[in-house]
């Protein structure tokens, strides 16, 4: 059986879903619109050096984004035993671990999606030349974080503490692929792309490329019984 | 992944004999940390010559550095414990792993106080984004949350398996970790970091008795801890079947 086909079976699933009830991007994208527009407040977001600060609470906002949607699509499986559901079906697990990464990244993206023309506005700021480094940022930025987290949310699910150590377990581990992605939103809010952007870029590649093999090979560890 | 293989008892089954060659192990350790431990602090203080720049404060050099080198010692132990683990399915790599995170997060501990501790009198600030202490700093948190982790599944197979992925995850982080550290110092001015290039023989000869005694006490600590680990086990059997 192919992998991509049960993959995209379950992430039309959860569309569908979502869409019939519109649950994780309502709340979620709120609740990060609250993120910013409190952020805009407790920050300076004026003059010298605001791309930094604008990219730090950027990255603050889309974490936090990824964090609940993963939290919640997973919870969403242990409802009525949709896991084992999934699980016994003749899908691999590599299968089930890629529906779920889509769904964790369509939710993400669309969630950014609304918060990245709202944020540069809110916060007054020009990225005229740096719009292909906000795109790749966030692509690349999300995936690494959302490829740790789907990984991590199959366990979190089935721990005492449910979501609420998701954080715990994402944070630390994602403190690298964070850090290149505020790097690269800043340069894009700057619109300067340098050499040191370039290693940035290149920096979230290989962590997004080495623990989304890693989460493939492990998927099956945290799912199985 | 062989369920048998998991569901075997901890406590029991185990060669006539094992225990006491583990005894002996404990002692061996044991013994040798205790002889090499003044031994180390005598040079530290005594032995090695006091550094030109720095004064006394260099010395705490002969903790700081070994507490490092055992930090990432432990996390690379419990690398390969989590591998071989998957691998397995033995809980004896688990409770290797598992007892390696703790002493591990303990040296890291230390690799945090008596960094601070040695930069304020040399730097003038207790911390400094360099990015050897920022990447312990992100060590100590990584290991942290695999302790809590492990607090927060109760079923011992899953356990294992949960933490086996995060002790996996957490080590292959580590050079991307460094290598975030080091270029994001290097946009950021901090202090100059003193760098010790070449150290004078006695420094070096110093330096290396006190890795080989942090590793004598890293081994003694581990052979304890796993015998903690082993009677909890029996502990647990033993409710069960009562």
């Amino acid at each position: 059986m192919s992998i991509l086909a049960p993959a995209l079976t379950i992430a039309g699933k959860d569309l569908r879903l979502e869409m019939k009830t519109r649950d994780v991007v309502a709340s979620v994208g709120l609740f990060v619109l609250l993120v910013v527009v409190t952020a805009s407040f407790a920050f300076p977001t004026g003059g010298e050096g605001r791309e930094g600060i604008a990219a730090g609470v950027l990255w603050m906002a889309f974490l936090f984004a990824a964090l609940l949607g993963m939290g919640r699509s997973m919870a969403i499986e242990k409802e009525d035993a949709c896991l084992e559901g999934l699980l016994v079906s003749p899908a691999p697990r590599e299968a089930v671990f890629l529906g779920k990464l889509l769904t964790n990244l369509g939710f993400t993206f669309a969630v950014e999606l609304v918060i990245l023309p709202l944020f540069v506005i809110l916060l007054q700021l020009e990225p005229a030349g740096g719009a292909l480094l906000l795109v790749l940022s966030a692509f690349l930025g999300t995936l690494g974080l959302v490829t740790v987290g789907t990984l991590f949310a199959a366990m979190a699910v089935n721990t005492r503490g449910r979501e609420a150590i998701l954080p715990l377990l994402v944070m630390p581990v994602s403190i690298p692929v964070m850090v290149a992605a505020v790097k690269v939103s800043e340069a894009g809010f700057a619109g300067t792309w340098t050499a040191s952007t370039t290693s940035w870029l290149l920096l979230m590649v290989g962590y997004d490329a080495l623990f989304l093999l890693v989460a493939l090979a492990t998927f099956q560890h945290v799912t199985e019984e | 992944m062989k369920t048998d293989a998991l569901q075997q008892p901890v406590g029991e089954l185990r060669p006539e004999g094992a225990a006491g060659v583990e005894r002996g192990r404990r002692r061996l350790w044991g013994t040798l940390t205790l002889v090499s431990m003044p031994v180390l602090l005598a040079m530290a203080l005594v032995y090695a010559p006091e550094d030109a720049n720095q004064g006394a404060a260099q010395r705490i050099f002969y903790i700081h550095v070994p507490s490092a080198w055992i930090g990432f010692l432990a996390f690379a132990v419990v690398f390969v414990g989590s591998i071989a683990f998957l691998a397995t399915g033995k809980r004896r790599w688990d409770d290797i792993a598992a007892s390696s995170a703790e002493i591990g997060v303990i040296f890291t501990t230390a690799v945090l106080v008596t960094g601070p501790l040695w930069g304020r009198p040399v730097w003038g600030v207790y911390w400094t984004w360099d990015p050897r202490l920022t990447s312990f700093l992100m060590l100590w948190l990584i290991y942290l949350s695999y302790i809590v982790l492990r607090g927060y599944v109760p079923e011992p197979i899953r356990r294992a398996k949960f933490a086996a992925v995060l002790g996996i995850v957490g080590f292959l982080d580590v050079p991307i970790v460094y290598l975030s550290a080091r270029w994001w110092r290097s946009e950021h001015p901090t202090q100059f970091v003193v760098e010790s290039g070449d150290l004078p023989m006695q420094m070096l000869i110093t330096l290396l008795v006190g890795v080989a005694t942090f590793t004598f006490f890293y081994l003694y600590l581990m052979a304890v801890r796993l015998r903690v680990g082993r009677l909890r086990a029996r502990v647990e059997e033993a409710e069960v079947s009562r």
